[in-house]
């Protein structure tokens, strides 16, 4: 029997998607008591006490999904286009001003949850204590501080470069110390000017020891990984999520990896592929090609950029037909990846070839797990927090409806959306 | 050509007219004034294509000017001594979202009084990098201060006349806009609030300083010999104003207010910060103790057979604005050019309710309109932007504050804002639920 205190609210949804079952349910009501969900039945079974005060919210027309849990960004970034390298040189104060803004921005388009993969120096933390504070209004924070890099390597230049396996090891204790929930490494180069993005990054005694260090603690690892090489060093490490997981040979060539794959799906290695950027690079040079002022070099860049896209769908594509559970993650707002737009990177899921709903459970209940977060959040169910979202439009034939979201809830709170302090 | 763009209104007070126009309208490009006026006279200049904002009976002032702030505090009573040892970026956080709160309460020019280390300019740097909107700032980077002075925490630390000289220099270098001293000890825990805290050859160094770049200045004084020492050194600016002996006794001092007319120096005597406390007090909350009101306990007459400590400081809070309400009154009967400066969010007194303090400035003798010079055309002066904000006459930065309810009936009225514009861009302030969060009100409790 539930113990109901106070604040009883009922959601009556028309539609819901619970994030783990791919079944679409008719006409579920939702009991949230304070910031918890308590039931989930059919609207004409619910059952509750009749002297119990509560509120019923009529959404028949609608569809309630889970919070989305977006379990890659980077809150630090501006989305402008400018490079990493640039961004780092803005001052600390500079940008946690931006987090803070950007958190708020994602919350408000139905982002409950957000992995953080990387900011500079204390920032992350920073922005977690003034969320505590209550100064900074953000979705829950699931953070990695800042990001192990060898010297030179990717994300480097956000201050933790470090060399050898005692660093390793200082460096995991170190951000644990700091409050980290997890360890992000970049196993392989990446967009850093310093960095080579065909090469695996630090050694293989030095990823093991990363990974030993924080599962000791209890915290996850996930890796950045742009190359195949990368890819095996962190998972002979043991890591927990592949980041890009990009199927790239040393010298270059696009080559699906089914040992790989295999590794993954024997380790239970979540996959976090982080289609929207490429998708938007994609539509960036159709644009420009509609524009009219497209010259070779142009023509070129486009072919490239295309080729790539291909080849990461259809590795997307394989992989997930093998098993292996993807993890939606946006990866903005890096490079030109605005915050706010995390269904354009579900979308891509679509693409890639997983269903509309399969999609949203890779933005919920699998990002989630992947998060280590699957106890409380990612999933509308009884005991799980209250973090769900409300759309104006079914997304289950049509995925480009999850823009439509008119509610946010987080922690049994509805957010107000216009609030723009 | 850029867009044009009018705002009319039934009435409108321009600041630049002793009385308001009826019929009134704003012309604005490129965010500054081109015409102001009534409307019948001016409305053969306005473009056939230009965006017309029609406030109908509502009434248009022009953006407020606060002369004293602090962005980085949170105005629930916590003590400075507590902000200073909080990080930069937490406190970068604080300051963006309380400049988005005094944009939208209508305050479209602040002076910051006393921010840690560099936040402040680094907001200004996000404001440039477009990554957050803010009013128009006039900074001090942090406060020069003695060590253990009053705010000597913000990292304005200086002994002897090199190293005044050198911060003066540093700070320029980092781009401030004047400088503000802390002339006596405040509310800092380790400070001693009545005694002046620099000696007058260290005060000099950096006044003279500011002279050689035509920079203004501004001292914080809670006790009179502050006050003499910073009139001597030619400071712009007496903040708080505390006709305080070093004894604790606190008694009007006309010969040293005639001491200000004569160097003409502005008066910021900040009232409602002491009220504030009073509200927080009444509430029954119990907020910190700043080293201030425990050197004013042990100085003055609290009474040892006083067994309620709350009620002793709620005693002392009234008796403290009374003091503070009769000498302002005094000050502004001689003539001293008292404005508007909030000192909010210091102690109780959040950011986002600057028109408490000009509500106090009313109580102590300034008529309605009066009033509203403190907080517009006055205070732009003080600040040395006559040639941008406080009025809305041509050629100056269109910064227009539309409010439901006439201030010249009541000066409460100026908490009616319905619409803000700052250099010329209409302000979108989020849901009303939001911009109402921030309103500290008077307490409904039996005093």
């Amino acid at each position: 029997m539930n113990n109901y205190e106070n604040n009883i609210i009922i959601l009556q949804a028309g539609e819901l998607i619970d994030g783990t079952s791919k079944e679409v349910k008719k006409n579920i009501s939702i009991v949230i008591n304070g910031n918890s969900i308590v039931d989930v039945k059919p609207t004409g079974e619910l059952n509750l006490p009749k002297e119990l005060e509560h509120q019923i919210i009529d959404y028949s027309d609608k569809t309630i999904l889970p919070g989305l849990v977006d379990s890659h960004v980077h809150l630090t970034g501006i989305g402008d286009g400018r490079s990493g390298d640039e961004l780092s040189e803005l001052p600390d104060e500079v940008l946690s001003i931006n987090m803070a803004n950007n958190a708020k921005k994602h919350l408000h388009s139905g982002v409950t949850t957000v992995r953080d993969c990387g900011a500079k120096n204390n920032t992350a933390f920073h922005l977690k204590k003034a969320a505590e504070m209550g100064i900074a209004e953000t979705p829950r924070l699931v953070l990695s501080g800042r990001p192990l890099a060898i010297i030179g390597g990717h994300l480097s230049y956000f201050g933790e470069e470090i060399t050898g396996i005692n660093e390793c090891r200082a460096a995991v204790r170190y951000l644990i110390k700091q409050g980290a929930d997890f360890i992000k490494v970049t196993a392989s180069g990446g967009s850093t000017k310093t960095s080579f993005p065909l090469r695996p990054s630090f050694s293989q005694d030095e990823m093991n020891v990363i990974v030993e260090e924080a599962h000791k603690f209890g915290k996850h690892v996930a890796a950045h990984c742009h190359n195949s090489e990368s890819m095996i060093r962190s998972l002979t490490a043991g890591v927990d999520t592949i980041i890009h997981g990009v199927f790239k040979e040393s010298d270059g060539t696009n080559k699906y990896r089914e040992d790989i794959v295999e590794l993954m799906l024997k380790n239970n290695v979540y996959l976090n592929p982080t289609l929207g950027p490429g998708l938007m690079r994609v539509e960036t040079m159709e644009n420009k090609k509609k524009a009219g002022v497209f010259t070779d070099i142009d023509q070129e860049e486009s072919d490239k950029v295309s080729i790539e896209h291909e080849h990461r769908l259809e590795c997307f594509n394989r992989m997930h037909k093998a098993g292996v559970p993807m993890s939606a993650g946006s990866d903005s707002a890096w490079g030109a990846y605005e915050m706010g737009n995390y269904f354009l990177d579900i979308e891509g899921h679509v693409m890639g070839g997983q269903s509309p709903v399969e999609a949203i459970m890779s933005a919920t209940s699998i990002a989630s797990q992947s998060c280590w977060i699957e106890n409380s959040l990612g999933s509308i169910e009884s005991g799980k927090l209250a973090d769900l979202i409300v759309l104006d439009e079914s997304p289950v034939n049509q995925i480009e409806n999850l823009r439509t979201v008119s509610q946010v809830i987080k922690d049994g709170k509805f957010i107000d959306r216009e609030n723009l302090l | 050509m850029s867009e044009q763009k009018v705002v009319k209104s039934k009435v409108l007070i321009d600041m630049v007219n002793d009385k308001p126009v009826e019929d009134g309208a704003v012309i604005f490009e490129n965010g500054i004034i081109v015409l102001s006026g009534h409307y019948e006279k001016i409305k053969d200049k306005i473009h056939p294509d230009a965006k017309i904002y029609d406030y109908k009976d509502k009434i248009i002032i022009p953006g407020l000017v606060d002369c004293h702030t602090h962005h980085n505090g949170f105005g629930d009573g916590r003590s400075g001594d507590e902000i200073g040892t909080m990080p930069d970026d937490v406190l970068a956080i604080q300051s963006a979202k309380n400049a988005k709160t005094s944009l939208y309460s209508g305050v479209t020019t602040i002076r910051e009084n006393g921010p840690k280390n560099l936040t402040m300019m680094r907001l200004r740097d996000a404001v440039n990098d477009g990554l957050a909107i803010a009013p128009r700032m006039v900074l001090c980077g942090r406060p020069v201060a003695i060590i253990g002075g009053h705010m000597g925490y913000f990292g304005g630390e200086v002994t002897g006349e090199d190293e005044s000289l050198a911060l003066a220099r540093q700070l320029i270098k980092e781009g401030v806009d004047y400088f503000k001293i802390t002339a006596t000890g405040g509310s800092t825990a380790t400070s001693f609030p009545l005694r002046p805290s620099f000696s007058k050859d260290e005060l000099y160094a950096v006044t003279n300083e500011a002279k050689n770049y035509d920079m203004l200045t501004a001292t914080h004084c809670l006790s009179m010999e502050g006050i003499d020492y910073s009139l001597d050194a030619d400071v712009d600016m007496i903040i708080h104003c505390n006709f305080d002996k070093s004894n604790g006794e606190s008694e009007f001092d006309p010969k040293l207010t005639e001491k200000i007319i004569e160097k003409e120096a502005y008066v910021n005597p900040t009232l409602h910060v002491g009220r504030a406390r009073l509200w927080s007090l009444m509430e029954g909350n119990d907020p910190s103790l700043g080293g201030f009101e425990n050197k004013r306990i042990n100085s003055v007459s609290i009474t040892n057979d006083r067994k309620n400590v709350l009620d002793a400081r709620l005693d002392m809070a009234k008796y403290g604005l009374d003091v503070k309400l009769d000498h302002c009154r005094k000050m502004i009967d001689m003539g001293v050019k008292v404005i508007t400066g909030s000192d909010s969010s210091w102690g109780d007194y959040a950011l986002g309710n600057t028109v408490h303090e000009t509500e106090l400035l009313v109580e102590s003798g300034y008529s309605n309109f009066e009033g509203l010079k403190s907080v517009t055309i006055n205070a732009a002066e003080a600040l040395g932007l006559s040639d941008k904000a406080g009025s809305l006459q041509k050629g100056k930065s269109a910064d227009i504050v539309i409010l439901d309810k006439n201030p010249l009936e009541d000066i409460k009225n100026l908490n009616s804002v319905s619409e803000v514009f700052f250099m010329g861009e209409y302000i979108n302030r989020g849901s009303i639920k939001s911009n109402k969060s921030y309103a500290q009100n008077r307490p409904i409790v039996k005093e």
